[in-house]
């Protein structure tokens, strides 16, 4: 473990026993990493790849078969590391009778947070998820993108400085996952460390320092998102007003120093840009 | 002593949404304004009384819906509030907090238990209403026949009150406990029912070892566990000596009953605790 982790995981492996003969499934196998502070780290993987385990197991709520967890420095599933930690799961459900306020003032009173601040806080993170005005809503009346948004005003009531949070725009529409992208460069902003498990690739990329990917239990590549993606043997060069004689003239020269052109395209703008660029008025408070 | 304070003060979040939960509930409503229906119709099955006094069969039959329903209640409520934090993963979101899992379940517990008080001291008040008005009743009866007025004690009722709920205070601790180790509400209502009658039957096990017989050892043992492990629920059912007869009963009997079920219900708190310390969630 560094000093600079926030959660530092090393040989965690944990089999889950299924059936009545208690046949071993192993979830996650001998899973060795270190997550930075200071960063947004997105967590990847195909379904059942074992990364909500993982997160599980770092949050003490599943014991691990083997292996030692440390978050921020502290043992992971003690309360005190839990202290410094807020949990965003995935699909969350509340109590559908509270109201968003009640709730994260619930969560806030849970957290420790002193009685005299509570009200502050609760302030705070409901203004950072963008909830204050459904706040007197019950959760009942909710839709899918404002449960994510009070399940992040929960996590982040107690100033956490690791913040967890497990598919947080799944069956969120564009507008309401760019809000929640947002609200994480936010949250980055200010020093906190942002674990993501996401299947939004696309957001992923836009949003994290460092990516892991793991398969079937097993991590299967690690580091910082530009590194990963790059590809070192190609290079990209945008031009405008380019006229075909410009371009013959520019292959010629490119050709002429032993350089092959792949292809030459317009570049394009992503779908969910263009669909946030056209439906900026629809929110779903 | 801060940190006793801040475990409690979780805990007692947890009581109190659990207790908002569960007083919402229609399955609470439905046994609650059964039991009243059965306290208020006391009166109009006195004709039943088998040759005790009046007020004696008009007590017993609101005890007994008292007992039946509070019974159920406890079972079906405190597995139900227990497997709805699991199975909705309201848990998940509640145990990621710097909250111990014994401070949950003794959330969950005092949450519920606060609803069988509920429970329990309304049923008492109306049946309270029932036995003035009918005395009142019967004692301008006995004044035109020379008889001797019936009476009945309100302290006495208050005390069987509270017993009740301790009663039902120690089954919400056994399905709690029963709960934290089941997989499935249904697995944890109906072990959690055969602990119930065991309880009701625990008495037959402590008689068969006070009277001499020739039982071989491990006869003899089993029964010794089962007087010892499994709370007698028998001995809360007092109510008729308390509000017809006070005199009867020493406070210090009283006393011992209420101490015998805060022992029970403090250890299957300790042995849900454990069981639940474990669990994946």
């Amino acid at each position: 473990m560094t000093a600079t982790s926030a959660i530092s995981v090393q040989g965690l492996t944990k089999d889950f026993r299924v059936g009545l003969r208690g046949l071993k499934l192993r979830a996650v196998d001998n899973l060795t990493l270190e997550i930075p502070r200071g960063q947004v780290f997105g967590l990847l993987g195909p379904n059942g790849c074992g990364k909500s385990t993982t997160l599980k197991i770092v949050l003490g709520l599943v014991p691990a078969t083997t292996g030692t967890i440390s978050i921020l420095g502290s043992p992971s599933a003690t309360a005190e590391a839990r202290k410094r930690t807020g949990f965003l799961p995935e699909a969350p459900y509340f109590h559908k009778f509270l109201t968003g306020r009640e709730l994260v003032e619930y969560c806030a009173r849970l957290s420790g947070v002193p009685a005299d601040k509570v009200t502050a806080a609760v302030e705070a993170s409901l203004e950072l998820a963008a909830m204050t005005e459904a706040a007197n809503r019950p959760i009942g009346t909710y839709s899918k993108g404002m449960l994510q948004r009070i399940g992040l005003a929960q996590a982040i009531v107690h100033d956490p400085e690791l913040v967890i949070l497990d598919e947080p725009t799944a069956g969120v529409d564009p507008v309401g996952s760019a809000a929640i992208g947002r609200m994480i460069h936010a949250m980055r902003a200010k020093g906190k460390t942002i674990v993501l498990c996401s299947h939004l690739l696309g957001q992923v990329e836009q949003v994290c320092d460092r990516v892991a990917i793991m398969d079937r239990g097993r991590l299967v590549l690690e580091g910082r998102v530009d590194e990963v993606l790059a590809q070192r043997d190609r290079h990209v060069i945008t031009v405008e007003a380019l006229s075909p004689a410009a371009r013959a003239a520019a292959e010629a020269a490119l050709a002429a120093h032993g350089a092959t052109v792949s292809s030459i395209t317009h570049p394009r703008r992503s779908l969910e840009d263009l669909f946030r660029e056209l439906v900026t008025g629809s929110r779903d408070a | 002593m801060p940190d006793m304070n801040a475990r409690l003060t979780r805990s007692s979040w947890i009581a109190r949404i659990t207790f908002l939960e569960a007083i919402r509930q229609r399955f609470f409503a439905f046994l609650l304004v059964l039991s009243a229906a059965m306290v208020v119709s006391s009166v109009s099955f006195r004709f039943m009384d088998f040759g005790h006094s009046e007020l004696k069969f008009v007590a017993d039959f609101a005890f007994g819906g008292m007992f039946l329903f509070g019974s159920v209640l406890a079972l079906v409520m405190t597995a139900q509030l227990f497997f709805a934090e699991i199975d909705n993963r309201t848990a998940l979101t509640l145990l990621a907090k710097p909250l111990s899992r014994t401070e949950f379940l003794l959330g969950k517990f005092l949450g519920t238990w606060a609803v069988l008080g509920v429970f329990v001291f309304s049923l008492a008040f109306l049946q309270g209403v029932i036995l003035w008005s009918r005395t009142q009743e019967l004692i301008v009866l006995a004044a035109e026949t020379g008889r001797v007025a019936p009476d009945f004690s309100v302290s006495g009722l208050a005390a069987f009150a509270v017993l009740q709920w301790f009663r039902l205070g120690v089954v919400a601790a056994m399905v709690l406990m029963v709960s934290a180790v089941a997989r499935t509400f249904l697995f944890a209502v109906i072990v959690g029912a055969m602990a119930i009658v065991a309880g009701q039957l625990q008495w037959l096990a402590q008689e068969a070892l006070l009277k001499p017989s020739d039982a071989n050892a491990l006869t003899k043992g089993l029964l010794w566990l089962s007087s010892r492990v499994i709370p007698n629920l028998q001995q809360f059912n007092i109510g008729d000596t308390l509000v017809l007869d006070p005199t009867a009963i020493s406070g210090d009997a009283v006393w011992s009953v209420v101490l015998s079920g805060f022992f029970y219900l403090v250890a299957f708190l300790a042995l849900a605790s454990l069981a639940f310390r474990r669990r994946e969630i």
